[in-house]
């Protein structure tokens, strides 16, 4: 379970997130929306402590994120929106750092790579530089080094953007799979569809602040006249 | 042409710009330029006292063209040396190349445009040593006004064929690097290049130094100003154009002077239009390999996480172009450079030189080696690229569960590394060519593994304290950047102060001495490490 209690966060005097409450329940995929600018990243940020907290606390699964940094960061695997990292690492040896990070054992990590990496048809790639890869490939190989150790909590930054039909499946077939037994998936998207066909739960988030959260029959129920989700997420995030 | 003009307007104004620069940076520039002052001041002095002097030995001979010669010589060779690194990075390895090629710009147009920044370069440098050269020559040999009419456009046009030349040499070397099969690695090839080049001018000069007969050719006019300029006609044609004014050989020298620059001009950029793409086009990209199951399974091992880490870093460093030529190169280069001096001259005086260190008096020969170390392992750009090197991916580092402190082990760990080459390249050369006995080595080697360590502590501390992580090429974190001069300059006074003492006190024999150092060295190492965990417990997780 993630538990966000009432962060905030500022930079420059300007308040990028304020007074945000959130929490994930286990067993559910949820998606996490908002415009360019609302805060997404910069409360993922939080979560997976790049950014520190000014004020307020994320608890993932009983663990303090602030306080116990170190182990809260064993609960999650996270996959950031920019894929252009590690560029010089071949995807093998990315791969085999990130299994080190985590200290997944020789037998285990082997097996894994070997079957993330066959599901996302990028095993023949692994000897090759990342930097060779393209953006699709890429957001793949940073997957499979997020699902090495099996981590209870997935926080996803924009997925799916970049992957293959086919890939895009896989993730999403992963994803289902992962909630049903139990664990969370937490990603941001903009991709309305996805939310539609994927999400068990919602939050909508505008200049910093939750405008909704709730699941998607809930979300129906309180916007009959919209007959689209892309009509009311418009609605919900138009800036006054 | 108004496109070209255009475009090298936005190209000087991207690299130029002060925009982006941090308070810090600015206070940099402004510090530099200060110290500029005095340097620049020292420089006259020298330039006006050598050519005073060589004008009185040589004019009488009718031979002090030979001092125009020289200076050309100088300068084309300088421009040559300076060109290579500008003319790579601007061309070819910044990374706002493939941006302008989408546009709809012709070759030389791009070209142009590039050149612009390269050849400030050049024109600050031919401003401090070239122009006041032709005024000092102009002083002493009395000229007239059309003396310096002629220097001033000759002074503006002597960048251009050294920078051509250079430029045409890079081209054809890129168009077949770039349809070479590594990429990465041709470019650390050809960033080597201009190492080479110092080296071999090095030994050309040696190899060259004992022939000619130099009395006899002094009574010849200008016969010494056709040895200095053999291979450098352009610097010939400007000598004699400045030397004999007024006359139809010095028009004609001066006229072809012009027209040769000129020409080179029309030479780059239609040689441009050919090969810069060829040598551009792809760059970014690189080579897929044959699939090979069992070098996968090889990389699969589990390992401790700093080994894990330090490798990752020593990868990055060896792959990325810039930073192999920054780092391991620069790192290198000293030690190889001494090496290869010594080698090649086996009798020279510098040979079995060691042997004569156990007659100077013990506590002299340690500390004095200890100063060289210091300087020498004082600017180490693995230190103070540590933090930065990572860019953008530093991020990584805070959401993985990696501790602070291993990071930061792994970091100094990867400057030591570097130092500890250095260390092992000088000893090699003091125990093999110096001929150093064997305790003395062993002292310095002991003490110059501690100075490694507080110089990389040093390094990472200043990089800590103001890392540039938004940069979009790789030089960046070495360009502009003056921070690698803090770390030295810290060391020095520290470690000057405790030689001072240390050489001033009543402690005799090398032992004392050397232990006193070691105790003082261990101390100053517990200090930095208690500074550095502070600093990292409080920035670490700040930098974004």
């Amino acid at each position: 379970m993630i538990e966000i209690n009432r962060i905030s966060k500022s930079f420059a005097g300007k308040q990028a997130v304020k007074d945000l409450d959130l929490s994930v329940p286990d067993g559910k995929i949820f998606g996490f929306l908002g415009p360019n600018g609302a805060g997404k990243s910069t409360t993922i940020k939080m979560m997976t402590g790049i950014l520190p907290i000014d004020e307020g606390s994320i608890i993932m699964n009983g663990i303090d994120v602030a306080k116990e940094p170190m182990k809260a960061k064993h609960q999650f695997g996270y996959v950031p929106d920019r894929s252009d990292i590690f560029l010089r690492l071949k995807g093998i040896e990315y791969l085999n750092f990130i299994a080190d990070v985590f200290e997944v054992p020789k037998d285990i990590r082997k097996e894994k790579i070997e079957h993330l990496t066959k599901s996302f048809g990028i095993y023949e790639a692994l000897n090759d530089h990342i930097q060779t890869y393209s953006h699709g490939m890429r957001q793949k190989i940073v997957v499979s080094g997020v699902l090495l150790h099996d981590p209870d909590v997935w926080i996803l930054d924009e997925p799916l953007t970049g992957l293959d039909p086919k890939s895009s499946y896989t993730l999403k077939e992963m994803m289902r799979d992962h909630a049903r037994r139990g664990k969370i998936v937490f990603f941001s998207t903009h991709v309305l569809e996805v939310v539609e066909q994927l999400c068990d739960e919602v939050a909508i988030i505008n200049n910093g602040h939750v405008q909704f959260k709730g699941n998607m029959a809930e979300m129906r129920q309180q916007f009959k006249d919209d007959d689209n989700l892309e009509q009311l997420f418009l609605e919900l995030t138009q800036n006054e | 042409m108004n496109k070209a003009w255009k475009l090298m307007r936005v190209m000087v104004k991207m690299q130029l710009s002060m925009a982006n620069k941090s308070s810090m940076e600015i206070f940099g520039f402004v510090v530099i330029g200060l110290m500029m002052i005095p340097f620049g001041l020292l420089i006259l002095f020298f330039i006006q006292g050598i050519i005073g002097n060589m004008y009185a030995a040589l004019e009488p001979l009718g031979n002090e063209g030979v001092i125009l010669g020289l200076l050309f010589v100088m300068m084309t060779f300088i421009f040559c040396f300076t060109s290579i690194g500008t003319v790579l990075s601007s061309f070819y390895f910044a990374e706002d190349v493939e941006s302008f090629i989408s546009l709809p710009f012709q070759p030389y147009q791009i070209l142009f445009g590039k050149s612009a920044v390269p050849f400030l370069s050049l024109y600050g440098l031919n401003t401090i040593l070239l122009l006041p050269s032709l005024v000092f020559y102009g002083l002493h040999s009395g000229a007239g006004a059309l003396y310096y009419l002629l220097a001033i456009i000759v002074w503006a046009l002597t960048p251009i064929i050294p920078f051509v030349l250079t430029a045409i040499v890079l081209m054809f070397i890129m168009r077949f690097a770039n349809i070479s099969k590594n990429k990465d690695r041709t470019k650390v090839l050809v960033g080597l290049l201009g190492f080479a080049f110092a080296i071999g001018i090095n030994v050309l000069l040696r190899l060259d130094s004992g022939t000619g007969d130099v009395a006899e050719m002094l009574t010849q006019q200008n016969a010494l100003l056709e040895l200095v300029t053999k291979f450098f006609p352009t610097a010939y044609f400007s000598s004699i154009a400045l030397t004999d004014i007024g006359s139809w050989t010095g028009a004609f020298y001066f006229l072809l002077f012009v027209a040769l620059s000129l020409g080179a001009i029309v030479l780059f950029l239609t040689v441009g239009q050919k090969l810069y793409f060829k040598g551009v086009l792809g760059l970014s990209g690189g080579k897929r390999s044959e699939f090979d199951e069992e070098k996968v399974q090889k990389h699969v091992k589990q390992q401790s996480l700093l080994t894990s880490l330090w490798q990752k870093e020593m990868r990055i460093i060896f792959r990325t172009p810039t930073f192999f030529t920054q780092i391991v190169v620069q790192s290198l280069f000293f030690p190889v450079f001494l090496i290869i001096v010594m080698m090649l001259d086996p009798n020279g005086p510098l040979t079995g030189w060691g042997t004569q260190l156990s007659e100077i008096e013990g506590k002299k020969v340690i500390l004095g080696m200890f100063g060289i170390t210091v300087v020498t392992l004082g600017i180490n750009p693995a230190s103070f690229s540590s933090i930065s090197r990572d860019g953008k991916s530093w991020f990584n580092h805070l959401y993985l569960p990696i501790p602070s402190s291993t990071v930061i082990l792994s970091k100094l760990l990867v400057s030591f590394f570097m130092n500890f080459l250095s260390i092992l390249l000088l000893s090699l050369a003091s125990l093999i060519v110096l001929k150093v006995p064997f305790t003395i080595w062993l002292l310095w080697f002991v003490i110059s593994l501690i100075t490694g360590w507080v110089a990389s502590i040093a390094g990472l501390m200043i990089d800590l304290y103001s890392p540039k992580l938004n940069w979009t090429d790789e030089r960046e974190v070495f360009k502009g950047r003056f921070i690698g001069i803090v770390p030295l300059a810290l060391e020095v006074a520290v470690f000057g102060i405790i030689i001072f003492i240390l050489w001033n006190s009543g402690l005799e024999g090398i032992w004392t001495v050397s232990s006193v150092l070691i105790l003082i060295l261990f101390i100053i190492t517990i200090i930095s490490q208690y500074f550095l965990n502070r600093m990292v417990e409080r920035k670490y997780y700040k930098i974004v």
